[in-house]
């Protein structure tokens, strides 16, 4: 099976298009240089994962992705990021436009204490994605759906989201997300606090979602991101070290502190 | 390490010595459960200080001021003669309300001579003075007002209880005796005797006195009809002020300060000033109030709309640190989620942060208010000690009309001479402590409503 992948991988990352055009991106926080002269282009319909040891700037670097970065005051970027040819961070992007096309999904699972309902429908209500009831009543069953939560929910989606037990919240929260109909969906370390069996499952709908969007995914699993992605970046100290297919990252790694990494002697 | 520690030679000497029995605890864990034990018997100590306290200031409150919401009237039949209420014999009250209260003095003055005829009650030493003085002077302004309101009532025998004076009401209730009645100009043990013979005919009777919370203020020499009427409507207009400003005007300085404003050397220092303003004592908001509110404004004195001013200014500070604690309160990563879906600030704040945080909010502006509605420094700076015996009208016109405050009410009749007040000032704390005890029950009602289970 494993084989099977490796095939599909090597046709289809050649022909997608880059959703994410980064170069020359420097973070800082203060007077701490938190990622340095990263140049990465982030594919279409495929999984990018981002691995490194803590600290190494690859939340940072996501967070950029989408602006949340902006909330942290004494955060500067630096740098062209573009999305569909567009830099991000012009004077003339609201992050809060951005933000519905780039979607993101935290660490820990972080629904709203609503209605299981409202968590998933308040991205379409707030951006008017959703003429009546009936529409919205839809576009919340197709995220549900999409994120696999729909046929355990489906009957108690006026029951809090927070009474869901932790992988049913991530789910949620994927949902929530995805609802928005974003272009690029960003996941920080989303498994990090789920048990194996709904680390599996958020796992399987990652690789569903590809097909629709481009996911980019943080993880300190080498496992996990060898399970799931395409394409891999190895940060190290706010260094962007080793960027490529998935495979030659951890078979062929080129650097030798990626391959140290991967081999388990740093981070 | 590991390997480094283990090739190195054990010291000589350092060697632990072999433990005890577990089941015998050594002389080290017995003096920390020694000193565990004392801590606690601290605290038990320091809570029995308290709950002691806090029963001895209850008790004796409630046994001073229980009396307050009792009151004796007497009641004798009294011949509303038409020639004295209504001389022109048309019953017109605009004629009748010429007829000074003085008369029906007199009217009160004959019933109770002819009670005392009609049953035979012989006392010894039983003067005209003794009679006069045994009903309260507002007995009469009471039945004349009875009768402007009933004309029909005019030349007929009737029965209305009537207030007896604060000694007679006194004696029912064990303020007055016979020994303090021989030295006391107000009463003697001679009127003392005639209410004992009323009270054994039924014609006096003592019962709850629904006039001490509805009646306006007296004068001095009418304890027995000074109410709290005019100082509830008063602390409750009050109220309402401070509610409707500092509530909107607190939560909005609150969020703009926490979520939306920058981090700078201003915003500190409007914090750190929020935070001392909240500890400049309240009579320095009396006399800021007094300067710029009517001095400067020209509003008027003693009126509830410049009370309710001076105590929102004392009440911004405290509702602004508890809605300040409140927001912080609210886990960072609603506001992640919120942001990730790209709400916006305000949405993020109005739609998440605000509700999660609204137990809160309002449990620190009823905290806040009842602070206010207690508070009688500045309100004395700013007139509000005035005798006010007109009720306000109702707003909000009557937010300028002269009003007292209940602190303040309490705190005019403690200076009164008469023993009586100082009952009804008891009482009238425990109107207020009723009204504080509702308010904490209203904000941990509101705090169970509004918590959301996480």
């Amino acid at each position: 099976m494993n084989d099977m992948r490796l095939a599909e991988r090597t046709v289809d990352t050649d022909a997608k298009a880059i959703k994410f055009q980064c170069r020359d991106v420097q973070v800082w926080y203060g007077d701490k240089h938190a990622i340095k002269d990263v140049d990465v282009d982030i594919l279409d319909k495929t999984v990018t994962a981002f691995i490194g040891p803590s600290g190494c700037g690859k939340s940072t670097f996501l967070r950029c992705l989408n602006r949340m970065n902006d909330t942290i005051p004494i955060a500067r970027v630096e740098g062209r990021m573009l999305l569909d040819g567009e830099d991000i961070y012009d004077r003339r992007v609201d992050p809060v436009q951005l933000r519905a096309s780039v979607g993101m999904v935290f660490q820990k699972p972080n629904p709203f204490p609503k209605s299981i309902y409202d968590n998933v429908a308040y991205g379409p209500r707030i951006h008017g994605l959703a003429r009546n009831k009936a529409e919205l009543d839809e576009v919340v069953e197709k995220a549900l759906r999409g994120a696999a939560l729909w046929d355990e929910v489906k009957d108690r989606l006026s029951e809090t989201g927070t009474g869901l037990s932790g992988g049913q919240q991530q789910r949620l929260c994927i949902a929530r997300a995805v609802a928005t109909s974003p272009e690029v969906l960003l996941m920080d370390e989303p498994c990090s606090a789920l048990d194996p069996i709904a680390t599996a499952q958020v796992e399987e709908l990652i690789d569903e979602l590809r097909s629709q969007f481009s996911v980019v995914i943080v993880t300190h699993s080498m496992q996990q991101a060898a399970r799931v992605s395409q394409k891999t970046a190895f940060f190290h100290l706010g260094n962007l070290v080793e960027y490529g297919a998935t495979d030659d990252i951890f078979t062929r790694p080129q650097d030798p502190r990626t391959e140290s990494y991967i081999s388990g002697r740093i981070g | 390490m590991t390997d480094a520690a283990s090739q190195l030679p054990r010291p000589v000497g350092a060697v632990p010595p072999a433990r005890k029995s577990l089941l015998e605890p050594d002389a080290r864990t017995r003096r920390r459960n020694a000193a565990e034990t004392r801590f606690r018997a601290y605290g038990i100590a320091a809570i029995a200080v308290a709950v002691a306290a806090l029963a001895w200031l209850l008790f004796a409150i409630l046994s001073d001021g229980a009396s307050a919401f009792r009151q004796t009237y007497a009641t004798i039949p009294v011949t509303l003669d038409a020639a004295v209420v209504d001389p022109k014999g048309n019953r017109d009250p605009a004629e009748m309300s010429k007829v000074l209260t003085l008369s029906y003095g007199k009217l009160l003055m004959d019933g109770m001579k002819s009670y005392v005829a009609s049953k035979n009650i012989q006392i010894d030493g039983l003067d005209d003075a003794d009679l006069k003085s045994f009903l309260s002077e507002q007995a009469q302004a009471n039945l004349r007002q009875q009768v402007l309101d009933n004309p029909e009532l005019v030349g007929q025998v009737v029965t209305v209880p009537a207030l007896t004076s604060s000694r007679i009401d006194g004696y029912f209730k064990g303020r007055v005796t016979a020994e303090s009645a021989a030295a006391d100009i107000k009463t003697s043990p001679a009127q003392l005797a005639l209410a004992d013979a009323m009270k054994a005919d039924g014609a006096l009777v003592t019962r709850f006195n629904s006039d001490f919370i509805t009646n306006p203020d007296a004068s001095e020499t009418r304890a027995e009809a000074a109410g709290l009427g005019v100082a509830i409507l008063g602390s409750l207009y009050m109220m309402l002020i401070v509610l409707v400003l500092s509530l909107p005007i607190g939560v909005a300085a609150s969020i703009y300060l926490e979520e939306f404003a920058p981090r700078n050397r201003l915003t500190d220092l409007i914090e750190v000033n929020i935070a001392n303003l909240a500890a400049v004592p309240s009579i320095v908001y009396g006399i800021l109030g007094l300067a710029a509110f009517i001095n400067f404004m020209g509003l008027p004195r003693s009126a509830p709309i410049v009370g309710g001013l001076v105590l929102t200014l004392m009440t911004l500070p405290t509702i602004i640190i508890a809605t300040r604690a409140a927001l912080k309160a609210v886990p960072p990563s609603i506001r992640d989620a919120a942001l990730g879906v790209g709400a916006s600030k305000m949405q993020t704040v109005f739609h998440h942060v605000l509700p999660l945080a609204m137990p809160g909010i309002l449990t620190g502006t009823i905290i806040g208010l009842a602070h206010a509605l207690g508070e009688t420094a500045p309100l004395l700076l700013i007139g509000m000690v005035a005798f006010v015996k007109e009720y306000p009208s109702a707003p909000p016109e009557g937010l300028f009309d002269p009003a007292s405050a209940l602190p303040v009410q309490i705190y005019n009749w403690t200076r009164r001479a008469d023993p009586a007040f100082f009952e009804r000032a008891s009482g009238a704390i425990i109107v207020l402590l009723v009204f504080l005890l509702a308010m904490n029950l209203l904000a941990i009602f509101l705090r169970r409503k509004f918590e959301r289970r996480w």
